[in-house]
């Protein structure tokens, strides 16, 4: 690029519900834009190389990873954080509730990516299987909890399963897809 | 990562991309699930990028009468996943769609950029490739039809001019016949193989056979005689797809080396021409 003034646009988009118009350079990535530019720290920089996931957002009602995105890319959008999820007096969303139940977190770095492709997923498919649940979860990488609790804590908004009766069934698909 | 400095423009039709894409320093974004990581990585100069992704003109999927499907570049794995019509045209295809990376890269990168990137682990050139699929590419000089085994010309390069785009591509007819497809993944994928197999009275009547994570995917024309006209059993698969690494020249890299990845393309090729004996890809 030659020599001269960054390349910026005003852009306006509809962000968890507001509307927003900003003016950004063309060059800075969406996660960078919502973190440092509108103090959202719901999405994470785990990677910055789009494996992780921590940085998924809701992109026009799907999915995506907002270190995967141009900030400028959001004019005309609709885009969903994490931060959508909580009533406005902080209460948190059953998904929200059941992670915390579920124990589906430890540290947390992971959980606003895996709770945005969990939203996503449940939206499409109010009834997944445990495998489904593992393939929509297959982009949001978790150093801590090794998964079983992540998709017990989606399962359960979904089917409204809890304790013994929950793992018994998972463990039951779990051994119906091994032995097929 | 911070990006260098870059200028954006997101056209409304493909004549505005094409006259953008006349600038020096110019080129497409699709997806960005490839190009914004190259960016990043400061691997390559872009001074501008002009944003296909939201040309409605590059996002359909149609199926014509006599079977044959035409996929717009800009058509997302998602949309390839979910469109009834290519799950009815073209059900293996739909299947690796469905499968392809992760939900978030599904919901963004495209058919035609998966193409034109041209990574040797990307899951569509040998798709391509086997069902001698029609590229068809646009500029300002005009339109052209490339046949899909002249589209690769090496690793993270196709035969487009800088000013051209992909705008879609039509895939044959199947007329029954049914897809494999077969990867070994060691990190990525390091091996693959795409069989399209016709079947008659139980035996094989024909097959194309093409191997990907190559520079350049390759059909493999001595496996294919050698099936036309096999028994579809295990063991004739397995003699018929024996020689399918012969002469192909993979990378070498951190996960696999290229004995390894030649030793494993019978492999992947018997699995494959297999699967689409048993009915086709299922995921
Ligand atoms: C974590 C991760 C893992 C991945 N693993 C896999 C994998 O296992 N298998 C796989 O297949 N892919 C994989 N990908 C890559 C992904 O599929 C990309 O989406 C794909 O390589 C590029 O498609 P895109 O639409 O994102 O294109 P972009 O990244 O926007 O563009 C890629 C290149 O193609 C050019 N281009 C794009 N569209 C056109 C067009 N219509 N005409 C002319 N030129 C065009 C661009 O200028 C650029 O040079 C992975 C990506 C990520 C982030
Ligand atoms: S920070 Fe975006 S995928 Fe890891
Ligand atoms: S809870 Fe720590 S990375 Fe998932």
């Amino acid at each position: 690029m030659a020599d001269g003034p960054a390349p910026i646009h005003d852009i306006e988009f509809t962000l968890n519900g507001d509307s927003v118009s900003r003016t950004v350079s063309s060059r800075m990535l969406l996660v960078h834009f919502l973190r440092d530019e509108l103090g959202l720290r719901g999405p994470k920089i785990g990677c910055d190389t789009g494996h992780c996931g921590a940085c998924t957002v809701n992109y026009d009602g799907k999915v995506i990873k907002s270190c995967m995105a141009l900030a400028v890319q959001a004019d005309g959008a609709t885009i969903d954080t994490v931060e959508s999820l909580a009533g406005e007096s902080g209460d948190l969303d059953e998904l929200q509730e059941s992670f915390r139940e579920h124990h589906g977190l430890q540290c947390g770095y992971c959980t606003s990516g895996v709770l945005m492709s969990a939203k996503f997923l449940l939206d499409r498919n109010p009834n997944p299987s445990a495998e489904e649940i593992r393939e929509a979860i297959h982009g949001n990488l978790c150093r801590c909890t090794g998964y079983v609790n992540i998709v017990k804590a989606i399962s359960a908004v979904a089917h409204g399963d809890s304790g013994l009766a929950l793992i018994e069934r998972l463990n039951r698909e779990h051994a119906t897809e091994v032995d097929a | 990562m911070l990006l260098a400095p870059v200028e954006y423009y997101r056209p409304d039709t493909i004549d505005e991309a094409l006259e953008a894409l006349q600038t020096d320093g110019a080129r497409p974004l699709a997806g960005g699930q490839s190009l914004i990581s190259i960016l990043k990585l400061r691997a390559t100069t872009v001074d501008l990028l002009v944003d296909i992704s939201r040309l409605d003109d590059l996002r359909s999927i149609s199926v014509a009468d006599d079977g044959s499907v035409t996929i717009g570049a800009g058509v997302t794995y998602d949309e390839m996943a979910m469109s009834p019509d290519l799950h009815h045209a073209y059900p293996g295809l739909s299947t690796i769609a469905a499968h392809t990376v992760d939900a978030q890269v599904r919901n963004r990168g495209t058919f035609g950029g998966n193409l034109c990137h041209n990574d040797p682990i990307n899951n569509f050139p040998p798709f391509v490739v086997a069902v001698d699929a029609v590229m068809h590419a646009t500029g300002a000089n005009g339109s052209r039809d490339i046949p899909a085994g002249e589209f690769f010309t090496g690793y993270f390069t196709n035969a487009l001019t800088d000013d051209e785009l992909l705008t879609s591509v039509t895939l044959p007819p199947l007329n029954g016949r049914s897809i494999g497809y077969q990867e070994i993944e060691i990190g990525e994928a390091a091996a693959r193989a795409v069989a399209i197999v016709a079947m008659s009275n139980g035996s094989i009547e024909s097959a194309s056979v093409a191997l990907g994570c190559l520079p350049i995917p390759v059909r493999r024309p001595a496996v294919e005689s050698a099936l036309a006209g096999a028994d579809s059993t295990p063991e004739a698969v397995a003699e018929a797809t024996a020689a399918a690494g012969d002469g192909i020249e993979p990378v070498s890299d951190a996960d696999a080396s290229a004995d390894y990845r030649r030793a494993m393309a019978p492999v992947v090729a018997k699995r494959a021409v297999l699967e689409a004996i048993q009915g086709g890809h299922h995921g």
